[in-house]
């Protein structure tokens, strides 16, 4: 513990936009999985824990695209749409044979998948970590806010998650479809009293979470490093962010995400050792006021 | 005969294979299987007290596996507490430990209850990797066990730890079974069912709610001790979150409508575990894909499967 | 035993579920609930059972006010309910039903010492299965009854805590007719023979205004009007309100 650091930082601007940049793309990451996880069981009651697998094939494609193309822009599209089909298909092939089952069947399910495609990234990529290094637009000189160094990718990282989170609240908001998938996550039952077509919709949610997780994964893969078991990592904290936020609430997911992201960015000057540790107080926190989350819907 | 009787006889005669049976044929292998055995099938037992006994979904009940070994280990090399009495007070503190947890977590409700718990063991995980002083951090508490005695058997002989892993095995299941078959049980079994007609039958959900987590922390507990033996110390490992996904999936593959179940999931998941290491370098993946033909093929565990369809043929036959 | 509630209030949201009712239900009487849906009826029973909490308002058994007190306490206290949507132990049988329930009732629902069920049990719940006319599906897993009967086993396994009044969420929901003419012949049976006071809520006119003897009217919350069939059937806010003249006709 060196709180004497923490005071110092949050005396010292530059430090504070720092960590307060680092917070905010480990939130914002974060919620792009998060978004997939929390939307999937609002509308179909599932605990996908396999999420954390999306977003590690979106990080390797991501990174066998560009190797291949060159283009850092192309690389991330290709990652979403692989993982918006490899989302439907999981959902198709796999979990639509266990509804209304025991949930611990799913995490069975799940558990299968991602002990396979770690080994299968292991032997298409290799057990070793890779870097996939800065794309070359991103090369260039960091940029300065306050004192504090702001590397341009996290800039630019920050923007497209944010535009990408507007218009999931955008699309989720305005669209007849996103009405739908929103009425659904509040209110599983309504889905069938308005004769919507179910099958098409847990199919879509599935490709809608799996397309975020392998866009999240894409996005991060020029500031982590890759390694078949990345996922796992990741799932947890987007498991307590959707916790946190109130399964089945995007705009709860949102703001756990940012916090959570924070409680990093912070955590790690005055705990070093401990931030993981921080996660989880906060989210035992949370649960203890709030039973259900911050805007979750008290289950009966 | 009453099933008390019947039971408490066979788990006697079980227990005199498992004693008698290094006079007849001696495998260090079999031994080094039933003491590695003893630790998880306990452990996946007491786990199956929550999920299958009450519907309590635990994802973080490895805590207490870890809790039970860091506990022991501590014991026995920080104090001069002899084996018995460190035995004993390791199961003792888990179970305040477990009184501290449960009554956090019993508050909240299905998926909610289970993250928690997660989140609890996640916790504590951290603790141990952050306190080195007292855990030695992310290397664990190496350094073996001291005075390795109990009732004058030494158990530094693969032998005689195998001795007392089937002992406590045998007692450990036999006690959890009397206690689903106990009126307790049946109260656990009504709060599965239906939770609200439980509470309007006049039973004050959060007592045998929490009862039942304190118990099946303790008999994690046990498996975490035997844990500890085998290993010679304590490692994050033990409390780290696979261990408890590793009891979700023992539970879930041998049944968790089966009291012996657990018991078997655990064998054939060790048994596996064994197999594919020593054939491929990607264990993961053969694993994954024979859970997935468990789960997808059988739908349920393994002697519930077996029991399902044994009670559909006698239907068929009358 | 005397069941009262004294301006009884729950509030959902802004909207008011329950608004100010004051009624009494004497001792041994059996009465029913009647009102359109979303009058607040089952609303209603969950107040009185202390299954959700009021915001504000009085419950009284025999004069003694039970509105702060659990759920637990209010069974201890001699009232017992079914439920709309019946309630029971599916993946056991109906003797272990109420076996379970006996015991619970005798507070040995933590009894470790033993193998269950505990001793007397069995021959009790033999007794509440006869009494609603289970015995013979005694050994049947509940989950695979019939409809009707799981409305009975629900009812059995409220009258496991010999209640002195018992709450009755719609007993006849769902049945056919034949089904239905059994299960109001059972309560009936059960309400003369437990000396009961008894509160149900029913759908069905011809059954209300014939086995009732006082009639409580919820509309939106308030009570409309509340008294013997009679009084009902010509209290002119009822008719105007709910009843319609030609369900009235004799």
């Amino acid at each position: 513990m060196d709180l004497e650091a923490l005071v110092a930082c949050f005396g010292s601007l530059a430090c504070v936009v720092t960590q307060t940049t680092s917070g905010l793309i480990v939130g914002l990451l974060l919620f792009l999985v998060a978004a997939g996880l929390t939307l999937i069981f609002g509308v179909l009651k599932i605990v996908n824990f396999a999420h954390g697998t999306f977003y590690m094939l979106g990080a390797y494609i991501a990174y066998s695209v560009l190797r291949a193309s060159g283009s850092y822009g192309l690389a991330v599209l290709a990652a979403g749409a692989a993982m918006a089909v490899f989302g439907v298909a999981f959902e198709r092939f796999l979990i639509a044979r266990v509804y209304g089952g025991n949930v611990l069947m799913q995490l069975l399910i799940c558990y299968a998948v991602v002990l396979i495609f770690d080994d299968l990234v292991k032997l298409v990529w290799g057990a070793d970590f890779h870097a996939m290094g800065m794309p070359d637009a991103f090369q260039r000189a960091p940029i300065f806010i306050a004192g504090g160094v702001v590397p341009p990718f996290y800039a630019g990282l920050i923007a497209v998650s944010l535009c990408l989170a507007a218009l999931l609240g955008l699309g989720l908001g305005v669209t007849r479809i996103g009405k739908i998938i929103t009425a659904a996550a509040d209110n599983p039952q309504m889905v069938s009293a308005l004769g919507i077509n179910t099958t098409a919709l847990f199919a879509l949610v599935f490709g809608l979470g799996g397309g975020l997780a392998g866009l999240a994964g894409a996005l991060a893969a020029p500031v982590r490093s890759l390694s078949p078991g990345m996922g796992f990592s990741v799932l947890i904290e987007s498991f307590i962010i959707t916790v946190i936020g109130g399964m089945g609430s995007i705009a709860g997911a949102l703001l756990a995400a940012i916090g959570i992201g924070l409680l990093r960015g912070f955590g790690t000057i005055g705990f070093p050792l401990f931030t993981d540790g921080l996660i989880y107080a906060a989210m035992i926190l949370v649960l203890l006021l709030r039973p259900s989350g911050l805007f979750g819907r008290e289950m009966v | 005969m009453t099933p008390l009787a019947r039971e408490g006889g066979i788990a006697l005669i079980v227990l005199a294979l498992l004693l008698g049976a290094p006079a007849l044929f001696s495998s260090p292998a079999f031994e080094d299987f039933i003491i590695r055995l003893s630790a998880l099938a306990l452990f996946a037992s007491s786990l199956n007290l929550l999920v299958g006994a009450s519907g309590m979904i635990s994802f973080g009940h490895g805590m207490f596996y870890g809790f039970g070994a860091y506990a022991f280990a501590l014991l026995m090399q920080r104090t001069a507490l002899s084996l018995l009495p460190a035995f004993l007070l390791t199961l003792g503190l888990t179970a305040l430990a477990a009184l501290l947890v449960g009554g956090v977590c019993i508050r909240l409700k299905t998926i909610y209850f289970a993250f928690v718990t997660l989140a609890i063991q996640m916790l504590f995980y951290s603790v141990i990797i952050s306190w080195e002083s007292l855990t030695g951090g992310d290397q664990g508490l190496r350094g073996g066990i001291p005075r390795r005695v109990i009732a004058g058997l030494d158990i530094n002989h693969q032998r005689h730890l195998y001795q007392v892993c089937a002992l406590l095995l045998v007692v450990g299941l036999f006690a959890m079974r009397h206690i689903t078959a106990s009126p307790f049980g049946m109260t656990l079994r009504m709060i599965r069912d239906n939770e609200a007609r439980a509470a309007f039958l006049g039973i004050p959900l959060w007592r045998p709610k929490l009862a039942v987590f304190v118990l099946a922390a303790v008999f994690a507990a046990l498996g975490g001790v035997l844990a500890s033996l085998f290993v010679s110390g304590a490692y994050p490992e033990l409390a780290d979150w696979p261990i408890s996904g590793q009891a979700i999936f023992a539970v879930m593959l041998g049944g968790i409508e089966s009291f012996l179940g657990p018991l078997a999931g655990s064998a054939i998941l060790l048994a596996l575990n064994d197999i594919f290491t020593r054939i491929t370098e990607y264990h993961g993946l053969v694993q994954g894909g024979v859970i997935l033909l468990f789960a997808l093929g059988l739908r349920r565990g393994v002697l519930d499967f077996l029991r399902r369809d044994r009670a559909r043929g006698e239907a068929a036959s009358r | 035993m005397k069941l009262e509630v004294r301006h009884l209030t729950k509030r959902f949201g802004g909207v008011a579920a329950i608004d100010d009712v004051t009624l009494a239900f004497p001792s041994g009487s059996l009465s029913a609930v009647i009102g359109p849906n979303g009058a607040g009826k089952s609303t209603f029973f969950n107040l009185i059972s202390g299954a959700i909490r009021a915001d504000g308002g009085h419950v009284l058994i025999d004069g003694e006010d039970i509105t702060a007190h659990g759920q637990a306490a209010i069974v201890r206290r001699g009232l017992g309910r079914a439920f709309q949507v019946a309630r029971f132990f599916p993946t056991m049988t109906v003797r272990e039903n109420l076996m379970a329930a006996v015991a619970a009732h005798r507070g040995q629902w933590g009894d470790l010492m033993r193998r269950f069920p505990p001793p007397g049990a069995s021959p009790r719940a033999r007794e509440i299965a006869a009494m609603l006319g289970l015995a013979d599906s005694s050994d049947r897993v509940a989950a695979t009854l019939s409809h009707g009967d799981q409305k009975l086993l629900d009812i059995a396994l409220a009258l496991a805590l010999e209640p002195k009044i018992l709450l009755l969420d719609e007993p006849t929901a769902g049945m056919g007719p034949e089904e239905r003419a059994r299960m109001i012949d059972r309560v009936q049976h059960v309400w003369s023979e437990q000396k009961l006071t008894l509160v149900f809520i029913e759908h069905d006119m011809d059954i209300v205004f014939r086995i009732a003897e006082r009639i409580a009217v919820l509309c939106y919350g308030r009570l409309l009007a509340a008294g013997t069939p009679a009084a009902i059937r010509g209290d002119p806010a009822v008719i105007a309100a709910y009843l319609g003249t030609e369900v009235l006709a004799p």
